[in-house]
């Protein structure tokens, strides 16, 4: 019973996280913060990132 | 029926996952913490579902994932030279087939706190893997729990999830520490957390987890989680603001507490401050002498389990007292061997020398000081966006102080739990020193006129 009960709730509780996760775009891009990466700088010498336009 | 209910979630795991990546990631994580092949009987146990989990999980973020503002930091190298060096000691182990079989799920580890920095690249995805993170761990510890408030448990029989071979962190001195450790990542999530916004709920269900948290020492009676709770009080208590109250509100609620304790949790905790009296703790002494002498042939340590060559005798002192109020004070005369370190530096002194444990120690202790430093650095930020570094990275870094206390005392140097801790340190210290350079914004407090970056 506890067992059970233990399981559920934090497994759901992941389960709702996760389901949360998916609509946030700010899962993958911070917004305010440029890319300062190697690629980035590459990207942004070659005027190819959008981004930074 | 619980092996369907396991599986269920599991494909709604990698199901959301195929969405978005870094789920797949939290997966992982979560995976290495609850071992749910461990709690099946049929299905799952049959399956290497962490290694699916782990290459799925790195594969998606080599394909989908994007790499520009991946960054590395300086505990990389020294993880690198961790594992090499782990890998070197397992070729050379006193025990072979022991030391292979450890190294199968250290090496894991390792690799996974350096793979997982690169992939925390924003806030919200640092703050989903302490989230999973603590609410796996919470999945052990709100049924234990909730069993030591029903029952009062008692040490070794309290029951985790059916789990009786005391693997990963279902054994009770190991549940314990990072119980106390992650109090305050719990209390972080519950007032800053974006996932579970703060509200009326998710504060009645976060002190809930806490008292869960601390009621795991007193059901599994391990002395470790009792002084890694003093330990974190003592750090907490540091931090508040209203410390005149919140001492008296806190002596008050222990004074009313101990009448409520087991009294084999009491008796046992009285035993701290008399190894002699306590054998389990005698032999800890044991081995720690034994390890001492072994490192001195050994500097470059004897492998993974090289504990399994100690054999020692020793005399501890029984005190019984009689009816009549007597005391009676016998020496006793005990023959051991082949005892486990009970001691994550002596764990890592024995395995992997003089080398070895200085480098878990600068990584370690460097991690948490690094994270303190973010916090001293933000702790006055005003800026609401920013608010929430100092108090995340100050909880990040007494956790691992508070899982360095309990490593003391238990042998825990390879758990995976502490690797994911170190990895997201690492990952807000990327994140951050990130933000500065990025010239968006600066700290508060920075001196320098100008941007210095962080330190790794």
């Amino acid at each position: 019973m506890i067992d059970n009960f233990s399981l559920l709730l934090t497994h759901g509780l992941i389960l709702l996280a996760c389901w949360r996760l998916l609509s946030r775009a700010d899962l993958d891009s911070d917004d305010p913060v440029k890319p300062q990466g190697f690629l980035a700088a590459l990207r942004r010498k070659d005027g190819g990132d959008s981004r930074d336009a | 029926m619980r092996d369907l209910v396991f599986i269920a979630f599991l494909f709604a795991m990698f199901a959301l996952g195929s969405r978005r990546p870094f789920l797949l990631i939290l997966t992982y994580a979560y995976i290495d913490i609850v071992s749910p092949q461990r709690l099946t009987y049929l299905l799952l146990n049959s399956v290497p579902i962490s290694l699916i989990a782990f290459v799925s999980s790195v594969g998606a973020w080599l394909i989908f994932d994007d790499k520009s503002d991946t960054r590395l930091s300086r505990r990389h190298p020294l993880l690198l030279i961790l594992l090499l060096y782990c890998f070197y000691t397992t070729t050379h182990a006193d025990f072979p087939d022991s030391a292979g079989d450890k190294w199968s799920w250290v090496w894991k580890a390792i690799v996974f706190a350096m793979f997982l920095p690169l992939t925390l690249r924003t806030r919200l995805r640092i703050e989903a893997l302490s989230l999973v993170m603590v609410l796996s761990a919470g999945a052990i510890i709100i049924n234990g729990g909730l069993k030591t408030a029903m029952s009062g448990g008692g040490y070794g029989v309290l029951n985790l999830m059916g789990v009786s071979n005391n693997a990963g962190l279902y054994e009770g001195s190991i549940i314990s520490t990072v119980a106390i450790c992650i109090i305050p990542l719990i209390l972080y999530l519950s007032h800053y957390g974006t996932i579970f916004p703060t509200d009326w709920r998710v504060k009645i269900f976060a002190w809930c987890f806490c008292l869960a948290c601390l009621l795991i020492p007193i059901g599994t009676e391990a002395r470790t989680g009792l002084i890694c709770a003093a330990i974190l009080a003592g750090m907490m208590f540091l931090h508040v603001k209203r410390k005149a109250l919140i001492a008296v509100v806190g002596l008050f609620a222990l004074v009313c507490t101990v009448p409520f304790l087991p009294s084999s949790f009491t008796s046992r905790m009285d035993t701290i401050g008399n190894y002699q009296g306590d054998q389990s703790a005698s032999t800890r002494v044991q081995v720690w002498m034994w390890t001492i002498d072994y490192v001195k042939d050994h500097p470059l340590g004897g492998g993974f389990d090289a504990y399994r060559s100690n054999s020692f005798r020793y005399q501890t002192v029984q005190r019984t007292v009689e009816p009549n109020g007597n005391v009676d004070i016998e020496h006793v005369t005990v023959v051991d061997k082949a005892r486990a370190y009970h001691s994550s530096y002596f764990e890592m002194l024995g395995e992997q020398g003089y080398f070895g444990l200085l480098l878990w120690l600068v990584l370690n202790l460097g991690t948490a000081l690094q994270s303190y430093r973010i916090h001293r650095r933000y702790k006055n930020e005003r800026d609401p966006d920013k608010k929430w570094i100092a108090p995340y990275a100050l909880a990040m870094s007494q956790g691992h102080i508070t899982y360095m206390i309990g490593s003391f005392f238990v042998g825990i140097a390879f758990q995976p739990f502490i690797f994911m801790l170190m990895a997201l340190q690492i990952g807000l210290f990327t994140y951050v020193r990130r933000l500065e350079t990025a010239g968006d914004w600066q700290p508060m407090l920075r001196r320098a006129a100008r941007p210095v970056p962080l330190e790794a």
